[in-house]
């Protein structure tokens, strides 16, 4: 007897929403006085948010002779306003890897508005090498893979980009952000463009990222979830904490950050009561997601 | 119940013996009460003095044995296991057969039922009807046609069936349609229609003079069906419930039967919420079930001694899923299961004996050990709640009971115990935001639980003459890890209506007690009066009342014939429910009393027996509703019902 309706098909179900990407391929290239700068991000492709970037320079020379590399990320406006977004800016060789692991945080998407750049320099037998390269920053489809910009009540500028998962399960999940902050240039710019003083993010340190994850459809009536565990940093930067997703759909991750010294920085509480036919409170920092 | 079906070597007629072979005797009932001839499965279930009911609506009741839920049961239809679909118990077994292809129902209390498989309340097992071989050509049919004017019911229930000396065919057909009844004041209880159609089909063959092969099967649509008493209705529920089974009877030796059945059946149901405006939310919640099977029995005799072993195998497969709409139907809709597509693996091996010490006195003992095994596919719903949980679980199910009775002159008593364990439920086990309308709280299960395990006393005292019978039945039940739902402070609720979520978990321990008395009197030679009174009364660890249990109970009846007219008048109720649990969101249901009445008259158009029968129902239209009601729906108010039955 064949079923009336039929069973979802729960793995297709979620690969419909989430597209997962393994594999690192050039997403950007530079030829320059015989060298070839190769800058890997997954699926070739820059997204709004964060990119793990792997770059490989090779040529007539082995990569322990190429040292100071640097990276540089500028998006200039419509009004020849530049700005950066955080990135790694000294790339330090991986031996193990074989390439200079770095980051960036796009965010914004590349527009008729608004170009990126990418500024690289890298020294090899003592001869400095400055290249840099148009690229396009395409909007990240996974919602998973989310940022938000905002003003502290600090009076700091900082970003928060979700890392991890990418393609979340119904279940406890492991999430990876990471915070980063302006450094605002204490001096006007100075040397030849671009000097990196005026573009400098770093991740913050020893934050807290309070974690409260809703669903905000009316119909799940402020739903959350339990064993939900608040983000801190790790060895490697990165802000690690859980959250429970019981069911797949929407759902809002409401923060709220504290300094090292438990100061509120950004973020509200959110009711907790269960409002049927209303639609969640969010907190003023929160980045919604979907799978 | 004949045991000596076997004066044997003369008699070389198997199609007798077919029919004669009860080893042990078992008291079974007619599908049929007194009061009314075309009744429900439910209706007659309701009938039995140890089986109460959920009820959700006018459909699918849900049976009740010695005042415990389905679950601590075992329900099967001829031994063969079957699950229901539905996460909220929409469909219990006894929703997918007919009145007209059952011959009995087999109830079994406690550990006495572990023949079919692990249990701690006992065993319901529906005989489905079963033409015996004839060694002449045999028609035989029923054709029932019927009118219930509250809720403008009207059925047609038929069946068939054909014998011969080699071969033997069975068949029923029915239709059922309800629209919503009345209550006692005279208001529509809103979706409360049903549609119900069923067919079965059953075929033998005698492959020797003592063998004989035999398949069945049963197909059951109900459509439209509302529950007054739930959020949501039920749009469709389809059953298929398959069976091939060979017999061998032998003549000499131990063993005397010997029948093995293989199975297989397919459970599908589907909700549907969008008659209800009031449910801002729209959800699909399907739920399939499918189960495959074996059971073997042998019948053992010699002497003074009888046994039935008994060897069960199934594997089932529950699925359930539920998916939210946003209000933005363009939007992502929002998934989970209920039930992560949950295997269950049982194995049992039971034995009842009984041996017979003297002419009046007898033992029967016995015992099963079982082997229950669950895996849980989509482990990381179970994880949520319960994280790192095992994905599989295997746990070991033994029963043991034993019983003495005795019969001195006109009296007959009988003591018994019994011990034994059983697994979780599905639902207990792995369930999944599993919301609960009565207590309006979101179930989730633990795949961690303990076994139940259940210690039982039950004892018997009964007086019997030709005018005069009494008896009284108690039992005493003291089951540890008692499975309930508390109250989680964590997790919040997912289902729309919904207040909060509850965690399946084991209480220390919790003890039942039910008592039954009946009584007959014949005061004239057709003038017939019989009572009965149920008491129970139920505690969890801390002393608290447990929900569900029936407060004290009657029924009364006179039977009156006279020449082809035969007249019935019953009186029922339950006084009112002192010991309810608001802890488990009951509240106190005052008592009621319920009057019916009917009259048959029964004559022969040429070879065709005729009953007519016209009654009522709640005669004084009583608005009341029983301590079992979901969410204190109303039950049906006056009913006049008639029913026209021929046979041949």
């Amino acid at each position: 007897m064949s079923c009336t309706k039929e069973k979802t098909d729960y793995e297709a179900e979620i690969n419909t929403v989430v597209t997962e990407h393994y594999e690192f391929k050039e997403a950007a290239a530079i030829n320059s006085n015989g060298y070839h700068i190769s800058i890997e991000a997954l699926n070739g492709t820059f997204y709004k948010g964060y990119n793990e970037i792997r770059l490989k320079i090779s040529g007539d020379h082995t990569n322990e002779d190429v040292s100071a590399v640097t990276f540089l990320p500028i998006m200039t406006g419509a009004d020849d306003s530049r700005i950066s977004c955080p990135h790694r800016y000294d790339m330090v060789y991986n031996a193990d890897a074989g390439y200079f692991p770095g980051y960036a945080v796009f965010t914004s998407e590349s527009s008729a508005n608004e170009t990126w750049e990418l500024y690289i320099s890298f020294t090899i037998n003592n001869q400095i090498h400055s290249v840099k390269q148009t690229i396009t920053v395409q909007e990240q489809p996974n919602k998973n893979l989310n940022m938000t910009a905002f003003t502290g009540k600090d009076g700091e500028q900082y970003i928060i980009a979700l890392v991890s998962p990418q393609k979340p399960k119904v279940a406890e999940n492991e999430l990876i952000a990471g915070i980063y902050k302006f450094n605002q240039p204490a001096s006007p710019p100075s040397g030849s463009f671009p000097d990196p003083s005026q573009f400098s993010y770093t991740a913050v340190s020893n934050y807290t990222l309070q974690l409260d994850p809703r669903m905000p459809e009316p119909s799940m009536g402020n739903h959350s979830s339990t064993n939900n565990k608040d983000l801190t940093q790790q060895s490697d930067g990165l802000y690690y904490g859980v959250v429970n997703y019981t069911m797949t759909g929407n759902w809002t991750l409401n923060f709220i950050m504290l300094n090292q010294n438990g100061k509120i920085l950004k973020g509200t509480e959110v009711p907790t009561d269960f409002t049927p036919g209303v639609e969640g409170v969010k907190s003023e920092l929160y980045i919604d997601i979907l799978f | 119940m004949n045991a000596n079906a076997q004066n044997t070597q003369a008699q070389k007629d198997t199609t007798k013996m077919l029919e004669e072979i009860k080893v042990i005797a078992i008291a079974k009932k007619k599908i049929q009460t007194e009061m009314k001839m075309a009744v429900t499965v439910d209706e007659f279930l309701a009938s039995s003095d140890n089986i109460s009911f959920i009820k959700r609506g006018a459909y699918a009741w849900e049976p009740l044995l010695n005042n415990m839920s389905s679950e601590r049961s075992t329900i099967t239809i001829d031994g063969m296991h079957v699950f229901g679909a539905c996460t909220d118990k929409m469909d219990p077994i006894t929703s997918y057969v007919e009145s007209n292809n059952l011959s009995a129902v087999d109830i079994k209390s406690g550990q006495e039922g572990s023949l079919h498989g692990a249990t701690v309340a006992g065993s319901i097992d529906l005989k489905r009807k079963s033409t015996p071989f004839s060694p002449e050509k045999k028609y035989n049919g029923a054709y029932q046609t019927g009118f219930e004017f509250n809720n403008k019911q009207f059925f047609n229930l038929g069946n068939l069936s054909y014998a011969s000396d080699k071969f033997v065919a069975d068949g029923s057909i029915s239709f059922r349609k309800a629209g919503n009844y009345y209550d006692g004041n005279n208001n529509e209880v809103n979706h409360s229609q049903y549609n119900k159609f069923n067919t079965s089909v059953g075929l033998a063959y005698k492959t020797s003079p003592f063998s004989a092969v035999r398949v069945d099967a049963i197909f059951d649509k109900a459509k439209n069906v509302g529950f007054p008493a739930l959020p949501m209705d039920m749009w469709l529920s389809r059953a298929i419930i398959t069976s091939a089974s060979y017999k061998q009877l032998f003549q000499h030796g131990l063993i005397r039967v010997w029948d093995t059945k293989v199975y297989y059946n397919a459970v599908e149901h589907y909700m549907d919420d969008t008659h209800r405006p009031e449910n801002l939310v729209h959800m699909d919640m399907p739920g399939w079930s499918t189960t495959y099977g074996l059971v073997s029995r042998a019948n053992l005799k010699r002497g003074d001694y009888s046994a039935e072993i008994q060897l069960n195998a199934y594997h089932n497969l529950s699925i359930a899923e539920m998916r939210m709409y946003p209000q933005d139907r363009s939007k992502r809709t929002m998934f989970a299961y209920s039930w992560p597509w949950v295997t269950t693996r049982f194995t049992s091996l039971a034995m009842n004996n009984s041996w017979d010490i003297s002419e009046n006195s007898r033992v029967n003992f016995g015992g099963s050990l079982g082997y229950n095994y669950n895996r849980s596919k989509y482990v990381e719903f179970n994880w949520i709640f319960h994280p790192g949980t095992q994905q599989e679980k295997s746990r070991i199910l033994p029963g043991l009971h034993a019983n003495y009775q005795l019969t001195v002159n006109q009296f007959n008593f009988s003591a018994g115990g019994g011990y034994g364990h059983r697994a979780p439920s599905v639902s207990e086990g792995y369930g999944y935001y599993i919301y609960n309308s009565f207590d309006r709280y979101d179930y989730i299960g633990n795949p961690d639980l303990k076994n139940e395990i259940s210690y039982e006393a039950n004892a018997s005292a009964g007086f019997k003459n030709e005018k005069i019978g009494i008896e009284a039945k108690v039992n005493y039940f003291y089951i540890q890890n008692y499975i309930i739902g508390r109250i989680l402070s964590l997790g919040s609720p997912m289902n729309y209506q919904s207040v909060g979520v509850k965690g399946y978990t084991s209480l220390d321990h919790a003890r039942l007690f039910n008592m039954a008395l009946n009584a007959n009197y014949n005061i004239l030679q057709h003038l017939h009066w019989k009572g009965t009174l149920t008491y129970a009364r139920a505690t969890d660890d801390k002393g608290g009342n447990l929900p569900f249990i029936r407060p004290l109970s009657y029924q009364t009846s006179l039977h009156f014939m006279y020449k082809k007219i035969g007249f019935q008048t019953s009186l029922n109720g339950d006084l009112t429910q002192i010991n309810y649990s608001p802890e488990y969101g009951e509240d106190q249901t005052p008592a009621y009393m319920i009057w019916n009445i009917s009259a048959d008259y029964s004559f022969h158009i040429k070879n065709c027996k005729t009953v007519l029968q016209v009654g009522a129902e709640n005669l004084l239209n009583e608005y009341y509703s029983t301590y079992a009601d979901w969410g204190n729906i109303p039950r049906i108010g006056r009913n006049i019902f008639t029913s026209l039955k021929f046979s041949f």
